[in-house]
């Protein structure tokens, strides 16, 4: 794949993952959670890990939490807490990703990418606001985040056999 | 598509597994800390950081009572009777103000922007009684 192919698919996900993300700020969520989105943006995550690598990856996450804190409002701090979820989830997705005789699958690894989100915001939110009470929400988020990252896992799993088939990542 | 796609795999049950392990675990603890019905009078306590600015005793209080933030008042924080809420935030992503009230132990709203927390918790009546 040449230069500028690379980096108009790049562009197109990151794009892609923006719409997402502004959509899902729209969806506010009934459990007694601040904060809680449905992480849809991680659909693009797990299709660019796939197809391109563990590097394109963190750039489109974190040129889409930048984007979106511009775009959806939140400001630096906001920025740096969605930021460190969406990194954390990239290194562990990406790393579950290459290991070896694929033992996991994208479900089983959109799960996993959930849970280190979660993990890593309520870190950041409880050092962040300098009370670590905020861990006493771990339970909820994290239900919730699993059952999401399934969802999440089913989806890019058919997108990544569209993908495929339409060919576009070929030349 | 093939057959296999959404066919578990080995790892994903070890995954899963600790996923539910850390769920289970974490939920009896917040359980016991959330749910411990013991003699105890609920106190919302409004910080900033690790300053605490305000602590209410909102079953005492009986009327609508505004609690302004910062200068501009850039956040307005409502109590009553057993509640307490973020009525107002100039913060962008309003996710404080969406909370809405919250009346439980344990319970608490966030307002990540301006780094304020509402958290209920429980203090002995012994306790209450020296403060009073």
């Amino acid at each position: 794949m040449n230069k500028t192919k690379k980096l108009v698919l790049i562009s197109l996900f990151i794009s892609q993952a923006l719409v997402l993300s502004i959509i899902e700020s729209w969806v506010s969520i009934p459990i007694p959670v601040p904060g809680v989105k449905l992480g849809l943006a991680n659909i693009i995550t797990i299709i660019v890990i796939i197809f391109f690598s563990f590097k394109e990856a963190l750039i489109v996450v974190i040129i889409r939490t930048m984007l979106a804190s511009i775009f959806g409002g939140g400001g630096l701090i906001v920025f740096l807490f969605s930021c460190a979820g969406g990194v954390l989830s990239t290194i562990v997705m990406a790393g579950l990703y290459k290991v070896k005789y694929n033992i996991f699958s994208i479900v089983g690894i959109s799960v996993a990418g959930a849970a280190a989100h979660n993990l890593g915001q309520i870190l950041v939110a409880a050092f962040l606001m300098k009370d670590v009470t905020v861990i006493t929400l771990l339970p909820l988020i994290l239900t919730f985040g699993s059952l999401m990252g399934i969802l999440v896992g089913i989806v890019s799993t058919f997108l990544e056999d569209k993908l495929k088939k339409a060919r576009i990542f070929d030349v | 598509m093939s057959k296999d796609v959404f066919m578990f795999k080995k790892g994903d049950i070890i995954l899963f597994g600790i996923i539910l392990a850390i769920i289970v675990t974490s939920s009896i603890g917040v359980y016991y800390y959330r749910f411990d019905k013991g003699n105890f009078q609920k106190v919302a306590i409004i910080k900033q950081g690790d300053v605490v600015i305000e602590k209410i005793f909102i079953d005492d209080l009986n009327e609508l009572t505004e609690i302004k933030l910062f200068e501009n008042n850039d956040v307005i924080i409502h109590a009553e009777n057993g509640r307490i809420r973020f009525y107002k935030s100039n913060c962008p992503d309003q996710v404080c103000v969406d909370s809405g009230w919250i009346s439980k132990k344990g319970e608490m709203a966030v307002c990540l922007p301006y780094k304020v927390i509402i958290k209920i918790e429980g203090v002995d009546n012994e306790v209450d009684i020296i403060t009073h």
